[in-house]
């Protein structure tokens, strides 16, 4: 995307404002972020059933996750495909530390996230070591995960194959468990505030550029002086570390992990990949209009068009990441940004501007 | 161990290898055409399965008589699969290819899944647990089949691909594509020809294990991450090496299955193929830097 700064002047502090903002692509998607964002904590004034909260929630845990995801995948270009692996390894930090350690998951998200950057740091440290690139580097992931798995499904100390459910008897703030869904959606918010705020302040820094230019052109950075390997395990630690607190707080929330459900790859699908690349990867508002996008859509197919019938959600997934690929390659921000684009221009009454 | 049960394990090894060979081929085959990784590769094969099981159930035909017929759909079905989908996507960032792969296999395995439900499913078929003994080794027949027919299948491909004009047309694409294109060959034919030839054969790897294999439309992933190994495991790319390296994922399964237990065996695996990504990532059989 391009950064234009080209300001209008007008009169009026607000119209100025406005103009500043429309003028800016960038901060046009952040302010339909935080415009969003304020639309969902007010939802619990309108929503009473504790099904559609439930749904509400869930759609801002995985715009968060999928911001995680966007940063290493769509800035930096990095193909991580089984980026669960952090997600999973935080829903275990936190479940593990408050059911066996009493450790309240205010603490354990935080760990969470420790743990997935660890991770996080590893898997940038060994792919960089040995040059993986691309394909092997895809492979590399999905390899990981099952291992994973397997040894997980093997480690008593984390549940085993009967897996683990998080213990909900002592409701209490600070053991993060309440009695209604609004704390949860309200935690999940303050989440996906931070994780908006981490990934602007990336994209709009020099960091953020070096990742772009890395994902444009490995070796061209490279030669301009970019510490390209440095960078991309930067971009891969920080996406590890909020995806490690986002599945932390994802497993407190669904109540229950095995290695199946979390070493899995239809479940990348449905909480990694779908939401970013819908909503345009790489882009700023891409992962949080995916996410509403995808969410809620998938429940009402699972809900009403299934009719209890496994398999119906998977075909909608398997038709939206085909059907974004193949027509919208940028996404619903990228829709946006061309409608964006020439409503600007025939408000300036400017020479097209080329995207 | 003694030397029977030394012996068993490898033979058993052997005639699993044969089918992850005979998938390995046609994932090597793709990537080694297209430069493009088939993340939907194992669905093909979960597909096979699946016709077989169909053509039992439904029309009583034995799965060995199934083959041809799931070699023609399936190989139908890839051609249409390249030209639709994966020709569009082929000079576009490898991400934007994965993400339509990844797409493609979700799609097939919510679609099995939602008409024939997600339940495990077993066809039973006169032979499915007879077995007849070789000098103190006990060989499943449907095994013992499979593993020959893959070895037939791959060495057809094989000659097809060193001696007829259009092997000969497939492996210039591969190795230059615009060369080929110059030289007068018809590129996009050839992907697809290719890409509907590497789909058919895993299908019918899907097929030779139908007589004595669980079916769950979940079951491709297992396969194609085997699939992988197998391949980079051999080079890829590399017609022999993803045939060899196949026999060889095999054994170390067997064996690894035998000592630590048969869902860690996977594990062997993965070590094996973390460790070629990292030390050998151009295989066993190609140039030390990729």
């Amino acid at each position: 995307m391009t950064r234009d700064t080209s300001t209008r002047i007008s009169i009026g502090s607000l119209r100025n404002w406005l103009s500043a903002v429309l003028s800016d692509w960038d901060r046009t998607q952040m302010t339909l972020c935080y415009l969003l964002v304020f639309i969902l904590a007010l939802s619990p004034l309108f929503i009473k059933s504790t099904y559609y909260l439930g749904i509400i929630i869930l759609t801002v845990i995985y715009a968060f996750i999928g911001i995680s995801w966007n940063i290493v995948a769509g800035f930096t270009g990095q193909l991580l495909i089984a980026h669960i692996i952090f997600l999973a390894t935080g829903s275990y930090t936190t479940i593990v530390l408050y059911n066996t350690y009493g450790i309240t998951p205010w603490v354990g998200l935080l760990a969470s996230g420790v743990v997935a950057g660890l991770l996080g740091v590893v898997v940038a440290f060994i792919t960089l070591r040995y040059g993986l690139k691309m394909d092997y580097f895809a492979l590399f992931t999905i390899a990981l995960m099952v291992a994973m798995r397997t040894l997980f499904l093997k480690w008593d100390f984390v549940g085993g194959a009967v897996g683990m459910w998080f213990r909900l008897i002592d409701i209490s703030f600070s053991n993060m468990i309440f009695k209604t869904k609004i704390p949860y959606l309200y935690i999940a918010l303050g989440l996906l505030l931070i994780g908006l705020i981490v990934q602007y302040s990336l994209y709009r820094s020099k960091i953020g550029n070096y990742l772009l230019a890395i994902r444009e052109d490995d070796d061209a950075a490279s030669a301009l002086g970019v510490n390209t390997s440095f960078y991309k395990m930067m971009s891969v630690v920080i996406g590890a570390a909020l995806a490690g607190v986002g599945g932390g707080f994802y497993i407190m929330y669904v109540t229950f992990v095995e290695p199946p459900q979390v070493f899995n790859l239809a479940l990348n699908v449905e909480i990694v990949m779908a939401g970013p690349i819908i909503g345009g990867l790489g882009s700023l508002a891409g992962p949080l209009l995916g996410a509403l996008l995808n969410k809620p859509f998938i429940e009402i197919v699972r809900g009403v068009l299934a009719g209890g019938r496994s398999g119906a959600t998977l075909i909608v997934y398997g038709l939206f990441l085909i059907s974004t690929v193949l027509f919208m390659p940028q996404g619903i921000t990228g829709v946006m940004y061309r409608l964006y684009l020439k409503v600007i221009n025939r408000f300036n009454g400017k020479a097209e501007e080329v995207s | 161990m003694s030397p029977e049960i030394f012996f068993q394990i490898f033979v058993n090894g052997l005639f699993t290898g044969g089918i992850y060979a005979l998938t390995a081929v046609g994932l090597t085959l793709i990537y080694g055409v297209m430069i493009i990784v088939n993340f939907a590769h194992g669905e093909f094969l979960m597909l096979g399965i699946y016709i077989a099981f169909w053509g039992f159930t439904l029309f009583g035909i034995d799965p060995y008589l199934v083959i041809p017929i799931a070699f023609l759909l399936m190989f139908a079905f890839g051609a249409l699969i390249q030209r639709g989908l994966v020709q569009r996507v082929l000079d576009a960032h490898p991400l934007n290819q994965i993400v339509l792969l990844v797409g493609v296999s979700t799609l097939l395995v919510g679609v099995v899944q939602f008409f024939f439900s997600a339940e495990p499913k077993a066809m039973h078929v006169s032979y499915e647990t007879a077995v007849i003994t070789l000098w103190g080794l006990r060989l499943s027949i449907a095994r013992l089949v499979a593993f020959f027919a893959s070895l037939l299948i791959s060495l057809l491909l094989y000659l097809f691909l060193k001696f007829t004009r259009t092997g000969k047309a497939i492996r210039a694409v591969s190795q230059s594509r615009d060369a080929a294109r110059l030289m007068g060959i018809n590129v996009n034919f050839i992907y697809a020809l290719t890409f509907g030839i590497g789909t058919a054969i895993t299908a019918v790897a899907g097929v030779l294990l139908a007589p004595n294999h669980r079916l769950i439309p979940t079951m491709g992933q297992a396969y194609s991450v085997i699939a992988f190994v197998v391949v980079v495991l051999g080079t890829m790319g590399n017609f022999i090496g993803a045939f060899l390296g196949g026999l060889i994922i095999g054994v170390v399964e067997a064996y690894a299955g035998f000592y630590l237990g048969g869902d860690v065996k996977i594990i062997a695996s993965m070590l094996i193929f973390i460790l070629i990504l990292l030390f050998r990532p151009a295989g066993l059989f190609g140039r030390k830097n990729t």
